[in-house]
């Protein structure tokens, strides 16, 4: 099956969705959007009519406005078809329900998850944090999450051609990289 | 069977082509444009200068140029992408197959002009083209203007 026959297969099992091909050439895969509350069954429907055996990862994406999308992608080894998964989850009080019982594979996956983003997986047996040290404070993968180092050291492009320090005093701001932000918005004085 | 000391262990000149060590600069390239500092997603290049008149004799005006005082890569940091290199638009950086440059010490891993200099004669010669790959842009663009319409 092309990856579009993919894509409108698992909609028409499932009842809803929105297919859409990612990638190109050898690397295209059969990408469906579906609602938080259908998460689950798409995914079972993976499992169960596609024949999507294999688990390969589940992560999220932070998209600012939209809220959280959360993406899983599987994969059948008899077939050779692979489908990725796609929901979106609001900013505020990110949940999406656990999917461990259909591949069980997904406990780690949603464990980084929830520490990189703060995402919660009712029906996960452990949420517990999986890379960072416990005493991280944050969620580091959302993108208003502010990288201290960055704020802290002086960005080396910052200087002119024909410059040795930074002139503060002549010109309106020195140039900052994108995301990074003035020292008087974050962090000590 | 082939003797334990031969098997395993590689040299610089076992490497593929383009393989990426190190990087080393040509200073005489530079301009101080300053946009591998500017393009480092990692920070780690550090880049001081000066201005310095130029009088042409006979000429309108004196030229400025910039003048390199500080060029220090901390390889502690770089992770090794190549973005500086493909930014630098006077091909002033390369990539050096050098591998073994590994420090007891992690601050002696920031390398300066010196260093950066002697990385540049293990630079080896570019690798052929691919007689099947797309013509360079400046072949195309000859062949065009031999040949109009």
């Amino acid at each position: 099956m092309t990856p579009a026959e993919v894509g409108a297969a698992l909609i028409a099992e499932l009842g809803e969705g929105l297919a859409s091909v990612s990638g190109g050439d050898r690397w295209s895969r059969a990408t469906v959007d579906v609602s938080p509350s259908r998460w689950v069954d798409a995914l079972r429907c993976a499992r169960d009519a596609l024949g999507c055996d294999f688990f390969d990862w589940l992560s999220a994406v932070d998209e600012e406005f939209r809220g959280y999308g959360v993406v899983a992608h599987v994969w059948s080894t008899v077939s050779r078809h692979g489908v990725l998964v796609r929901t979106v989850v609001s900013r505020d009080d990110p949940a999406v329900a656990s999917i461990v019982d259909i591949y069980p594979g997904a406990a780690w996956h949603e464990r980084e998850t929830h520490e990189m983003f703060g995402i919660d997986f009712p029906g996960h047996p452990d949420l517990a944090p999986l890379l960072l040290p416990p005493e991280f404070e944050g969620h580091p993968l959302r993108k208003d999450f502010v990288l201290a180092a960055r704020v802290a050291k002086d960005w080396p492009g910052a200087k002119e051609p024909g410059e040795s320090q930074v002139d503060t005093s002549s010109r309106r701001q020195p140039m900052r990289p994108p995301g990074v932000p003035a020292p008087g918005e974050w962090g000590p004085a | 069977m082939a003797s334990a000391g031969s098997v395993g262990k590689r040299t610089v000149g076992d490497l593929p082509p383009r393989s990426r060590g190190v990087i080393a600069l040509f200073e005489e390239n530079c301009t101080v444009c300053m946009l591998c500092a500017r393009e480092c997603p990692d920070w780690c290049i550090y880049i001081d200068s000066h201005k310095e008149e130029v009088v042409v004799p006979g000429g309108s005006r004196p030229r400025q140029r910039n003048v390199l005082d500080r060029f220090a890569i901390d390889f502690s940091l770089c992770m090794y992408c190549g973005i500086c290199i493909e930014a630098c638009p006077f091909d002033a950086l390369y990539w050096s197959p050098e591998f073994e440059y590994a420090e007891p010490d992690i601050r002696d891993l920031l390398h300066e002009r010196e260093t950066l200099r002697q990385w540049m004669w293990t630079v080896p010669v570019p690798p052929a083209h691919d007689p099947m790959g797309e013509p360079a842009k400046e072949q195309a663009a000859a062949a065009r203007r031999r040949q109009p319409g």
